[in-house]
């Protein structure tokens, strides 16, 4: 972290203004008033909705009462959240890895390239980033087809890339195809930023391409690299729009990505409290995960 | 051990297989952009087909439900426009809050900011749609503006610009000459960051024109709905309603809604990837 500013303690002549102690908070106010109606409120919000049930008495309406972490205990009890989970944690444990080391590999390929060439390819790999995650679910929907997709017209088989087996792994392509360049773009942007020194450093001790790529490239690349880990940790956790849009197309379980579950469950039952409780689950799941991942990252990187 | 020229060969076929793969959607939406359905389902999808019907899907896709996607659209720049904007100047100032002011709290809070990045913001959503029925936001542009004014990325990178682009002596100097706080951060200040809030302003765009979820609980009216939002739904009731399919169109509409995105980082690319460059710098 930076210094902290020290400027106020100079001496104060006659004529000139001063901050005042309210001035940081004045222009602090429009963000922190955002943040806790938009963050701080919602939060608080939702535990303390997770904490009642729905009720039912005779025939009489269901009503909300406090019924402590009930709704908890359900979660753990419910086979359907708990696949999402399982779900989601087989995706991530596949497709993080294999979109990072796509995206890492290109980065390191494309720094070597120069001029024109490399503008171009950058352009290529990240236009697939400016396409909404809705469309790109839309898009590779229709490219999924049965009947009209290129894939099984070029082959002649009649693959259904949206049955129940395969359609993680066809989310997982669009999520690869969308992020992968994004990445990419981040890790070349790191490695640009090196200071050339090192690497003349590096080839006049002898190095080769690949000794350069792995004991220089490599261990440089490594924050950047936690850093999208926990990006797509954090991004995986969400995935909702592709399975979303691809539910009328093909077969996806209302339990494909616990946020599809969780949306579902919620406008199908109007339970808000379960609802909830779901969410405040995801959060904390989603912090145990980057924690976890951050834990092993910095413990490696200490060996 | 690999020669030289032949690892360069193994690099290019890498970039060329990647290459063909992030284009070839792409790719297809232009080609099918000129079928209609008949065609979609019959002719080879990365080729064109003869005859063209791009007027007619041109036409049926601003015609359709009394014209409503030219709203959705509109509904979409307003949307991501106010973001963007409300975004870097809510950012801008509470960047240069950090960066140039001693506060109490000043480390936890920023700090407490930052790590809200790891919250989902779709854990978020359904009690921001209970909160704002309770208050009368749901079904109004402000529901979808206001909770993109949280930006927390926005915020860090703004502190660097402004640590990086607008010395303290210069503030000091302004001070004794007897200027206004307001006037050292609007006339002095921004325009010594205005690549910080490009940055910000078009990383805000972008999420906001690309969000979903959030509309899809915020509002139910389809006056209301961004282009994201509006082409699922046609999508979801082409394929269930018993009306005829219209795929191309949906297809037209997607290339519709892209193309601005895509001018936008055309044209601004040196902001994005100074984003990006500052984003990984940050580990």
């Amino acid at each position: 972290m930076t210094a902290l500013t020290q400027v106020q303690a100079a001496a104060p002549r006659p004529k000139s203004r001063r901050a005042g102690r309210a001035t940081p908070w004045f222009f602090l106010a429009p963000f922190l008033v955002a943040f806790v109606a938009f963050f701080v409120a919602p939060v608080g919000y939702a535990i303390y909705l997770s904490l009642f049930i729905k009720k039912r008495s005779g025939f009489g309406p269901a009503r909300e009462v406090f019924g402590g972490l009930a709704n908890y205990v359900r979660a753990f009890q419910d086979s359907d959240f708990l696949q999402s989970l399982a779900h989601i944690l087989i995706f991530g444990l596949l497709q993080i890895p294999l979109m990072l080391i796509l995206a890492t590999a290109l980065a390191l390929v494309l720094d070597a390239v120069k001029g024109s060439a490399s503008r171009f390819f950058r352009t290529a790999f990240y236009l697939p980033y400016t396409v909404p995650s809705v469309i790109a679910g839309l898009l590779w929907g229709y490219l999924y087809s049965k009947n009209l997709s290129p894939f099984n017209q070029i082959t002649g088989l009649q693959t259904d890339f949206l049955s129940s087996q395969i359609v993680l792994a066809s989310i997982g392509n669009i999520i690869t195809w969308t992020w992968t360049g994004y990445n990419m773009i981040t890790l070349y942007a790191a490695l640009q930023n090196v200071p050339t020194d090192i690497y003349e450093a590096a080839r006049i001790d002898g190095a080769s391409n690949w000794q350069l790529t792995r004991y220089v490239k490599l261990p440089l690349l490594r924050p950047t690299l936690t850093l999208t880990a926990i990006f797509s940790i954090i991004g995986t956790m969400q995935i909702f729009s592709e399975p979303f849009v691809l539910r009328p197309l093909g077969y996806v379980p209302d339990n494909i990505t616990p946020n599809t579950y969780l949306y579902l469950t919620v406008a199908r039952d109007g339970n808000f409290g379960y609802g909830a409780a779901l969410a405040v689950l995801l959060a904390v799941f989603t912090l145990l995960m980057s924690g976890f991942f951050l834990r092993y990252a910095a413990g490696e990187g200490d060996s | 051990m690999l020669r030289r020229d032949s690892f360069s060969a193994v690099q290019w076929l890498l970039l060329a297989i990647f290459t063909v793969y992030c284009l070839l959607p792409l790719w297809w939406v232009v080609t099918t952009m000129f079928k209609d359905n008949g065609q979609l389902f019959s002719t080879f999808g990365l080729w064109f087909s003869s005859p063209s019907h791009f007027s007619d899907n041109l036409n049926a896709l601003f015609t359709r439900d009394s014209g409503i996607f030219s709203r959705w659209l509109l509904n979409s720049v307003i949307y991501a426009g106010a973001t963007a904007l409300g975004s870097m100047m809510v950012s801008a100032m509470a960047g240069y809050a950090f960066s140039k002011f001693d506060f109490a709290g000043k480390r936890a809070i920023f700090t407490t900011i930052l790590a809200t990045i790891m919250v989902p913001s779709t854990a978020l959503a359904l009690p921001i749609f209970l909160l704002m029925q309770k208050t009368g936001l749901l079904n109004t542009y402000w529901a979808v503006i206001l909770p993109g004014l949280v930006n927390p990325f926005g915020l860090y990178l703004m502190r660097l610009f402004w640590d990086a682009g607008f010395p303290k002596e210069l503030m000091e100097a302004a001070r004794i000459d007897g200027a206004r706080e307001g006037t050292i951060f609007w006339n002095l200040g921004m325009p010594l960051v205005r690549g910080g809030l490009v940055t910000v302003g078009l990383f805000a765009f972008v999420g906001a024109w690309n969000n979903f979820f959030l509309p899809l609980v915020v509002v139910n009216r389809s006056e209301l709905f961004p282009l994201t939002l509006g082409l699922s739904v046609w999508n979801q009731t082409s394929a269930s309603s018993g009306r005829e399919p219209i795929y191309t169109v949906i297809v037209l509409g997607s290339l519709i809604s892209i193309l601005p995105l895509v001018i936008a980082f055309l044209s601004l690319g040196r902001y994005w990837q100074g984003g990006l460059a500052s984003g990984a710098v940050k580990g």
